[in-house]
């Protein structure tokens, strides 16, 4: 592998994160950093969306072109973008209260597209930001601020989600394992199509310090022979029993993005010929004599 | 006489819809003024529909009160229009002659012809409605030979039998024409010239949208907006650029900030309901200052309200929507010529002074079609303010500047990364939370709006120049009230004054205009007259001589309600005077 001309420091912006201490984020931050470096990625040629909460501030802290936008609504922004300016990498970030409560409607949609981009959610099951109350997330009968008698309410599972919406390729990863969730980081930026990645990334202020513990207790790489592009095999790995949370690669298949299925109605439109001038488009509204 | 309103009633299959549209098209390849007006029942497929065809050798700038000629097929369906269809006291009836007329009808000029029976002489038993236009083309002196050609090229992709039966029963209106009584027959008088260009509003602001190189559309479908998804849908992909149907309007005007975040120029369009659900982030395009255009097709309201009909209504909701201190332009259309203009000097405004803009049409406008000019392609098209190798040194994305705009630059220019925010931010897109930096930049981004309302002071004014009573009137309004004035013949007593720009206002001009009239008329299609209190918040709107003519939509609005006020307020400005 040729050096990069990025190291993962180059891609850090002065901002200091407003994260709590201890915070997955961060490590997710610095995967992010590592990856971008890894695959020699053009700043400048970059552009990261986030929503609104606590993971959503990761694009101020990246030297690409970044926006924060609103709560729920990083995919349709990536979407336009990815469609505007194909060649750019476009990633989205956000949490789980973000992708799957308020912008669940946009996360259907966009894997279904196949959008051409990635999208890394940083899976704390909880809400932060607005400090502590349950998330889609959140396991069920969890004390929270908002459930004080117990979460009342099934938790989703994101790459369950994520598989049955239509996206080409889905995984999982674990924070702390900042290697490996680089290496996730970099196949799903790779991947053609749209890259659905959970990362679990542990909230201590809101969960508490167990959180941490307890997810590494229960972690398990993916069975080296697992098949990738078996749906059926890929679902068993988010219906696990509590003892367990299997990181890695769970699904992948290859099928015309989003942007490929744009290229295809350009040329179905018009094909060969040049494009029609204002002159000519405007003539449709001439009586038909 | 120069100016006919013809009208087709039938149920469906009986092709009024597509009879109105031959005529629409014959009369305007003749170079004459032409609008179109379609009106249906609430079923999704077939059911009873009208179409109503306004022509005329001189310009015209709404759809006439009354009907002049009448086609109707089944008494039963025009009885379900008799809000849309009124009948002018001499109009001139042909009914299906199986079909009795109902009593009230005793008294008005009928003529019974067997529509249903040619069309099945003819070979064509659905082609009642292809008789009714050879009836009427023979009756009105339109040429023959053109409508016969337009018939073809309508019914060009069916099987030649078919086009061959449809041509018989044109021929076969235009003998039957020769049986009835031919007393008090008057045809129009025109003399024919280049052809004019048929379009819809929805049609127009599309193609403008074209015109002012916009090349990503997102869009979610809504009554009665829909056809600017359907127009860019075709044509984009055709120009290298893209439509995205999305899966709400959330998406849609999310996307289109994506798009324009990156470059591209974007717009979207809905209604009502959906500038509801892009209130916010109508507020993130203001904040972060990325240009997007938002149509906005207004329909009757609140809620689902009644989205087959217009109404102006959601004006407070164009100036107002989103939280928080949010600049943005609205700028109205008043016919299908100027949602073109419009949607242009939208895409103007939202590229140089990087703000949302909301087009203000309304269904009367966005869905009737209507002649224009060619020479709408002279618009000028003006550039986002990008930036230099200059302003990329130690680039400042929100540098603050005279005029609020910050040379902007787009993912791919090396140099130019910045992360921007819903958040308020610093000169370089910092999240900040201080007063200061937050009064500043609110004083920034309110300072494109001054820019703006300088540079574009769009306004009509027509009218007498120091008016014993003057108008106030936006929107599909506007030519209403042009009609109503010249069909009272009050041009120099009346004057009017129709803000194109709704927000920012053009305050001074507003301002003169109504300190020189003697009294003043707002004229709006809004219960809770939005247009008026709008005005003012603005300027000075003397209550003592401002008299309101507001009402719900859901019906047209007349020339006839406007030449009411207007008499009882001339006559009253006589009466001053005597006295």
């Amino acid at each position: 592998m040729t050096a990069s001309p990025y190291s993962p420091t180059d891609y850090k912006t002065d901002l200091k994160p407003v994260w709590c201490p201890g915070c997955g984020d961060f490590a997710v931050l610095n995967s992010v950093y590592r990856a971008l470096s890894d695959l020699h990625i053009e700043p400048h040629q970059t552009a990261i969306i986030s929503g609104i909460g606590c993971s959503s501030r990761l694009p101020g802290y990246v030297e690409t072109y970044g926006f924060n936008s609103l709560h729920g609504r990083a995919l349709p922004l990536a979407t336009g973008m990815k469609l505007a300016a194909p060649n750019l990498t476009v990633l989205a970030v956000g949490g789980d209260g973000d992708g799957l409560a308020i912008g669940g409607n946009h996360f259907m949609h966009a894997a279904r597209r196949n959008v051409d981009i990635a999208y890394f959610m940083m899976d704390n099951e909880i809400y932060g930001l607005t400090k502590g109350q349950a998330a889609p997330t959140t396991p069920s009968g969890d004390k929270t601020k908002s459930t004080i008698y117990g979460n009342p309410e099934v938790s989703v599972d994101p790459c369950a989600l994520a598989i049955s919406l239509g996206a080409s390729w889905v995984g999982r990863g674990f924070s702390g394992d900042v290697k490996g969730t680089t290496e996730l980081m970099k196949l799903a930026i790779s991947h053609h199509g749209f890259a659905f990645l959970n990362i679990i990334s542990p909230c201590v202020t809101w969960r508490g310090d167990h959180q941490t513990k307890e997810l590494r207790a229960k972690l398990a790489a993916i069975p080296a022979d697992h098949d990738r592009a078996d749906r059926t095999a890929a679902l068993r790995f988010t219906s696990e029993p509590e003892h367990l949370m299997t990181t890695g690669v769970l699904y992948e298949t290859q099928r015309p993005t989003l942007i490929d299925e744009m290229m295809e109605i350009r040329d179905k439109a018009i094909g060969q010929a040049p494009p029609p001038g204002r002159e000519e488009i405007l003539r449709v509204f001439a009586p038909a004599m | 006489m120069h100016d006919l309103t013809f009208a087709f009633v039938g149920a469906g299959g009986d092709g009024a819809v597509t009879a109105g549209d031959i005529m629409a098209g014959v009369c305007a390849s003749e170079g004459l003024h032409v609008i179109k007006t379609e009106a249906y029942g609430p079923q999704i497929r077939g059911g009873e529909s009208s179409a109503t065809v306004r022509v005329s050798s001189k310009p015209v700038y709404a759809q006439a009160d009354a009907v002049d000629v009448l086609v109707v097929f089944s008494w039963a369906d025009f009885a379900r229009f008799q809000n849309e269809v009124l009948l002018a006291t001499d109009a001139v009836i042909f009914h299906e002659s199986a079909d009795a007329p109902p009593d009230e009808m005793s008294s008005r000029t009928c003529h019974a012809v067997p529509f249903a029976a040619l069309a099945r002489e003819a070979g064509a038993p659905a082609s009642k409605n292809v008789i009714a236009v050879g009836l009427l083309t023979a009756r009105y002196g339109l040429p023959l030979e053109l409508t016969r050609h337009a018939i073809s090229r309508r019914f060009a992709k069916k099987e030649a039998a078919v086009i061959e039966a449809n041509l018989r029963a044109f021929d076969r209106g235009v003998i039957q024409e020769e049986t009835l009584p031919q007393t008090g027959k008057e045809q129009l008088e025109y003399t024919s010239s280049e052809p004019r260009l048929l379009m819809s509003g929805n049609e127009a602001s599309a193609f403008a949208a074209i015109h002012a190189g916009c090349r990503f559309f997102a869009g979610y479908p809504i009554t009665p907006s829909s056809e600017i998804l359907h127009f860019l849908s075709e044509w984009l992909p055709k120009i290298g650029g893209s439509s995205l149907q999305t899966e709400d309007e959330l998406a849609a005007i999310g996307a289109i900030i994506g798009a324009s975040f990156a470059g591209v120029k974007s717009m979207t369009a809905t209604s009502g309901p959906g500038l509801a659900l892009m209130a916010e982030l109508l507020g993130l395009s203001s904040i972060a200052e990325v240009p997007a255009v938002i149509v906005n097709v207004q329909r009757g309201g609140p809620s689902t309200g009644i989205p087959t009909k217009s109404e102006q209504s959601d004006l407070f909701h164009a100036v107002y929507a989103s939280h928080g201190d949010t600049p943005r332009v609205v700028i109205a259309c008043s016919d299908v010529e100027s949602s073109f203009h419009a949607t242009v000097d939208a895409f103007n405004m939202a590229e140089e002074y990087q703000v949302p803009v909301i087009v203000l049409s309304d269904q009367s406008i966005a869905q009737r079609r209507e002649t224009i000019n060619a020479s709408v392609l002279q618009h000028e098209v003006r550039e986002r303010r990008m930036a230099t190798p200059d302003d990329l040194h130690e680039y400042r994305r929100y540098r603050d500047t005279p005029d609020g705009v910050s040379p902007m630059s787009v993912p791919g220019m090396s140099g130019g990364m910045y992360q921007t925010n819903g958040l308020e931010h610093d000169e370089q897109g910092r999240p900040n939370a201080s007063f200061n930096v937050h009064e500043a930049m609110n004083a920034k981004r309110y300072r494109k709006l001054d820019a703006i309302a300088e540079r574009y002071p769009l306004f009509d004014r027509f009218g007498a120049k120091r008016p014993e009573v003057g108008i106030l009137c936006w929107g599909s309004s506007i030519g209403v009230v042009r009609e109503a004035i010249a069909h009272m013949g009050v041009e120099d007593r009346v004057g009017v004054f129709a803000p194109i720009m709704i927000s920012p206002l053009p305050t001074h001009d507003l301002q003169s205009f109504i300190d020189s009239c003697g009294s003043l008329l707002v004229v709006e299609v809004s219960y809770a007259a939005q247009f008026t209190q709008h005005l003012r918040t603005q300027v000075d709107l003397p209550r003592a001589k401002t008299t309101v003519h507001s009402r719900s939509g859901g019906k047209t609005l007349a020339a006839s309600e406007v030449e009411a006020e207007l008499r009882t307020l001339l006559t009253n400005v006589s009466l001053e005077v005597l006295a």
